[in-house]
């Protein structure tokens, strides 16, 4: 079973019991994550198995949290309070085409071996700090798999320009469809289509400028194969083939 | 402070309306409840104090989304601490329970004294249906929902290829559904 099958009644009932009981890896998790934003069956699952084995959760003994959290959680709540997120979409214009241009020229040598990359993603993503500082021009990328062994995609966003870079890595073209990229986070009404990724190597996009940073660097990005030329009504018509959140690139 | 679910549904509508104080008296009716499942399957109060943090930061965001007709307010608080809590586990270098000997004690299938005295309905109805599984079942069930035990994990705890312990768990959960469903 791969999260990215599993259609029928019986195997959704099964990811998202499974999903649920926390065994799924951690691609997994994530595809089954971003599965249930547009599937509402799926979701209707994992909210029915969260209902049956939560009573589990009221078997584990309480532990008090050290007293100084509950003073750091009340000041980042009240800092989010007093300065909300920014809304509002930043001209790009300038600048973009060259800031394309480079990080295309920087991951043709960087995406050499997309395995590599897989396979040192999984020491950045051990080793990145809990609190990473606030990313002031820092690159990300999400590696958009099925699992750990099929990297299809790579994202590469600039979360202080808003642009993005998709590297087709091993996902073939299929003839009459198109790989569409959606952007998913829980704080938004559904999935929002970030374009349909174009058949050469690389495709860079401005559409991240309606989108705060925050919520840039929180999504996750996933991949559905539609229509040619994309989902005709703006949501995805097919299920996520491939999904991943953004790491940075750099400390 | 103990409170009923429908206090702590109504704590939620106000955190939702960007309420401070409703907020602090969630967090002092819920946080030792929320630490505990945390800490329980990351098993480092370091990594658990940063993990508090985003889940109460998360809990103050969405709490607008709460709908107490979907789920339990309880339910909906552990979830999020569970979810974020197995997805920092996932995310860092597996950590054999081998290494951790503690993690090893099945201490969930004892419930603690206090939960045993409170023990709802539900609790009791989950467990018959647990205390139906064969043992070795109902422990890999325990292990991996309360401390985030991966199938790697359980593969290796109980001497089984990975395969057999897919198994296993998709045959207990389509049995406790159907007991429960009784």
């Amino acid at each position: 079973m791969t999260p990215s099958a599993g259609t029928s009644p019986h195997d959704l009932d099964e990811l998202a019991a499974e999903y649920v009981l926390g065994t799924l890896d951690r691609e997994e998790r994530t595809v089954v994550a971003a599965r249930r934003l547009s599937e509402p069956n799926l979701d209707a699952a994992i909210l029915a198995w969260e209902t049956r084995l939560s009573p589990l959760a009221d078997t584990v003994q309480h532990a008090e949290p050290p007293a100084a959290l509950k003073s750091l959680i009340l000041a980042r709540v009240q800092q989010s309070t007093a300065a909300p997120v920014e809304t509002t979409s930043r001209s790009l214009e300038s600048g973009i085409v060259v800031s394309l241009t480079r990080r295309v020229a920087m991951w043709r040598t960087a995406a050499l071996g997309a395995s590599a990359i897989a396979a040192s993603l999984a020491g950045v993503v051990a080793y990145r700090p809990l609190f990473a500082p606030p990313s002031s021009g820092n690159s990300y990328v999400a590696v958009l798999q099925k699992n750990a062994q099929s990297p299809a995609f790579l994202v590469t966003v600039d979360v202080e320009k808003r642009t993005f870079i998709v590297r087709t890595v091993a996902a073939a073209a299929q003839s009459g469809k198109s790989y569409e990229l959606w952007l998913i986070s829980e704080k938004l009404s559904g999935p929002k289509s970030l374009g349909v990724v174009g058949d050469a190597a690389f495709t860079g996009r401005a559409t991240l400028t309606g989108y705060s940073p925050a919520d840039i660097e929180a999504a996750t990005y996933a991949v559905t194969l539609e229509t040619q030329g994309g989902s005709p009504s703006g949501t995805p018509s097919g299920p996520v083939i491939y999904a991943g959140r953004l790491v940075q690139t750099r400390p | 402070m103990v409170r009923t679910p429908d206090e702590i549904s109504e704590l939620l509508s106000r955190v939702a309306h960007r309420d401070v104080g409703a907020f602090e008296a969630l967090y002092s009716a819920t946080s030792a409840k929320l630490y505990g499942i945390i800490l329980r399957i990351l098993r480092r109060r370091d990594l658990a104090d940063e993990i508090m943090q985003e889940v109460y930061v998360k809990i103050w965001d969405r709490a607008a989304d709460f709908d107490a007709s979907r789920a339990s307010p309880i339910t909906w608080l552990s979830t999020i601490a569970r979810n974020r809590a197995l997805d920092e586990l996932r995310k860092r270098q597996p950590v054999s329970i081998e290494d951790t000997p503690e993690a090893l004690d099945v201490a969930s299938s004892d419930p603690h004294p206090l939960a045993a005295l409170e023990q709802s309905q539900d609790v009791q109805r989950l467990m018959g249906c647990l205390d139906k599984l064969e043992p070795r079942r109902r422990e890999i069930v325990m292990l991996a929902y309360l401390q985030g035990a991966s199938r790697e994990e359980l593969s290796r705890k109980f001497g089984h290829p990975v395969a057999t312990i897919k198994t296993w768990l998709h045959r207990s959960l389509a049995q406790l559904k159907e007991c429960l469903s009784r």
